[in-house]
């Protein structure tokens, strides 16, 4: 059947309708299909969170053998003042104290920047290890005294202190009566390294 | 929904009926005039949108049976238009119905009947006012196009059945031969008592079923034919004592109220005959063939193009709506999976919180308790004390006194960071990878040997070495006062009176592995 124009026209409105419906059709499967996409994605997570649980759950038995083994260290860190932010008026106080008791005839030091050594990936937060590098250069009498110092060092806390390098060499200046003379310098690289637990109360 | 109505053309008066699904309703009623035709075109000022048929119950309906070719499509619409031209001088009512193909000695035929009015100006003027009005007609049909529908739904079971009403127009007869029409004639009846009636049908079937042997319509030793004859309301037991069945027709008297049942007529129209039946045929279930040609049902073609579109856009929807439902209904289900998933998650993580507070007392998470230890420990692995060193050394010294120290450097890291000489001694396990290593460089002079005693003072020099190695400490690197090896340079001043008071320095480095 062949159309006149205005049959034609007449068809124009059936036409949209039909267009439409169809649209509206398409639109419906194509939102249907987003929610469709949406909730699988969120069903995706909502499994691997179940399954991370589950899995902790599982091994929650190595967990608390794991706390109580590492319980006492991680308390005598905090004791230390290992755990928390630096206390650099900690450290000069130590040493001034130490130089005191141990009667050291000249002590002189640097402090570097604090630098991150090493991040800990955890939960609620990452673990951070900070180290600021210290380099002391020492007047001996004896080479004990380099040893008592170090000994001194580690004992007052507020880090924990890594020994880098260490030398030790005769000053090779003549031993006068007057005055105590030096025999040994010692010059040493140490790592005073404190940790930072975002979690810890 | 567009309006349907029926005009129901008779001889004498033309009735309006509005059908709807399982009911008919008469709309108005018109005399076969000029009077009753001004009215019916006033009708149709009022009635626009409306779906108009036709249905004719007349007499002088011809039907005639011819063979052609059985070709299809375009052709057999070109042979029929052609025939039927040849057999009627008005073709604007003209219909062909087949009856079936038959197989000619040379070639397959098709078997037809072909129909009209002899008179079609009772129709033409009808159909004019409709065509003016702008009417959309679906098709214009007569009582005998029907029959083939009304005879199944009365359960005609029969090849040969007789359907027989008495209509308004008059006694319509039919010949419906395997579900087809084959012929059919009106007989007017005029006022009759049911008793003549009944006597009217015997005797007016009779004389049709011997004009149809005549005519070799039907086969002479056909055996006794069904006839189904309608009966008006409340005549039934008067037309069965009427219509006894004999050796050739057998009568089946059906209730008009029956009737209405199998044709599924629950509201006929009030003071209707049996023509209701066929009107309602007419409206719900309409056979292909009928009488209006292609131009005449334009409008009614167009109305069911644009019904067809937005049908199809509707249908298209409907299938996105299915499709889309069935994807909400999986969303729903994947929702709930997901509900339970973190309600599994949640009990999960319950069950966790509730054990782990009975662990040992803790400032911070067990996770964060795990990793501050394990690194500290890691790193406290990594680290050493100088004192250890300082101890062995110092140790091995008071078995070399003709050793004097000089200068001592303890340092501790990766391979890479503290210095090693090339020429390492190998030692057992060399091949592990070391991750940390304690490197202590000694240096010092051998007292009491002569400068120029090379056998003597590397001899002093690699037993200070040796002692050095153990307790875990490896040698690395020894360097003489002197190069020994062929690649170096050996001098010696032996006797001579200036030479130097200073003792030989040599340097010795070893090595421990942290880890």
């Amino acid at each position: 059947m062949r159309l006149t124009r205005d049959e034609a026209r007449q068809l124009a409105t059936p036409l949209v309708l039909a267009l439409a419906f169809t649209l509206a059709g398409a639109a419906l499967v194509w939102s249907a299909g987003e929610a469709l996409r949406g909730a699988k994605r969120n069903f995706a997570t909502a499994q691997t969170e179940r399954r991370q649980n589950t899995e902790r759950l599982a091994r929650i038995a190595e967990e608390e053998r794991e706390v109580k083994e590492k319980i006492d260290l991680y308390q005598r860190l905090k004791t230390l003042h290992i755990l928390g932010e630096e206390q650099r008026l900690e450290w000069a106080d130590a040493i001034a104290r130490i130089r005191k008791e141990r009667e050291l005839l000249d002590l002189r030091y640097t402090v570097e920047r604090k630098r991150l050594l090493t991040s800990v990936a955890a939960k609620p937060g990452n673990v951070d290890f900070y180290a600021s590098a210290m380099k002391v250069d020492l007047a001996l009498l004896h080479e004990e005294d380099l040893l008592r110092f170090l000994a001194d060092l580690r004992e007052s806390g507020n880090a924990y202190y890594a020994v880098k390098k260490c030398a030790l060499m005769r000053t090779g200046q003549p031993i006068s009566g007057a005055s105590m003379t030096p025999r040994l310098s010692a010059d040493c690289e140490i790592d005073l390294i404190t940790i930072v637990d975002p979690a810890k109360k | 929904m567009a309006k349907r109505l029926i005009l129901y053309l008779s001889a004498d008066e033309h009735l309006l009926y509005r059908a709807e699904r399982t009911a008919l309703e008469l709309e108005g009623s018109f005399s076969a005039d000029e009077a009753g035709l001004d009215a019916f075109r006033d009708y149709l000022q009022g009635a626009r949108g409306a779906l108009f048929a036709v249905l004719a119950d007349l007499a002088g309906e011809d039907f005639h049976e011819e063979q052609i070719p059985a070709v299809r499509g375009s052709d057999r619409e070109a042979l029929l238009a052609r025939r039927l031209a040849q057999r009627y001088r008005d073709t604007r009512l003209v219909t062909a119905l087949s009856l079936g193909q038959v197989l000619a000695p040379e070639r397959r035929n098709e078997r037809v009947l072909l129909a009209s009015f002899t008179n079609t100006q009772q129709l033409s003027q009808w159909l004019d006012a409709l065509e003016e009005a702008g009417a959309r007609l679906a098709g214009v049909y007569s009582a005998p196009l029907l029959a083939p529908a009304l005879a199944s739904a009365l359960g005609a079971r029969d090849a040969r059945v007789l359907v027989v009403s008495a209509n308004r127009a008059g006694l319509r007869q039919c010949y419906v031969e395997n579900g087809r029409l084959r012929f059919a004639r009106l007989e007017r009846t005029g006022e009759l008592p049911p008793e003549a009636l009944g006597r009217f049908v015997r005797s007016e079937t009779q004389r049709l079923v011997q004009y149809l042997v005549t005519l070799r319509a039907l086969p002479r030793d056909a055996g006794p034919m069904q006839v189904l004859v309608i009966a008006p309301p409340g005549q039934r037991a008067v037309f069965e004592q009427a219509l006894h069945s004999d050796g050739r027709l057998t009568f089946r008297t059906i209730d008009y109220s029956d009737a209405l049942r199998a044709v599924k007529l629950r509201r006929p129209p009030e003071g209707g005959g049996t023509e209701a039946l066929f009107v309602h045929l007419a409206a719900q279930k309409p056979p292909r063939e009928q009488f209006a040609n292609r131009d005449e049902r334009r409008r009614y073609l167009l109305w069911q193009l644009q019904r067809g579109i937005v049908a199809a856009g509707a249908a298209a929807f409907c299938l996105c709506l299915l499709l889309g439902g069935s994807r909400w209904l999986d969303v729903l289900n994947v929702r709930s999976a997901t509900a339970e998933q973190r309600e599994l998650a949640r009990t999960a993580a319950q069950q966790y919180a509730r054990i782990t507070s009975s662990f040992p007392v803790t400032d911070t998470s067990t996770e964060n308790l795990k990793a501050a230890v394990v690194e500290f420990r890691r790193i406290a692995e990594r680290s050493s004390d100088p004192e250890l060193a300082f101890t062995h050394i110092s140790r091995v010294l008071q078995k070399f006194p003709q050793v004097e120290l000089e200068t001592l450097r303890w340092s501790v890291g990766k391979p890479g960071e503290v210095r090693l000489a090339p020429t390492r001694t190998a030692s057992p396990g060399a091949a592990d990878p070391v991750e940390t290593l304690v490197v202590v460089e000694i240096s010092g002079r051998v007292n009491a040997t002569q400068r120029n005693d090379y056998r003597g003072i590397t001899a002093q020099v690699q037993r200070f070495a040796s002692a050095l190695v153990g307790e875990g400490y490896e040698l690395v690197r020894t360097q003489l006062p002197f190069d020994v090896t062929s690649e170096g340079v050996l001098s010696g001043d032996i006797g001579s009176a200036a030479e130097s008071g200073e003792a030989p320095r040599f340097t010795v480095v070893i090595g421990q592995r942290l880890r």
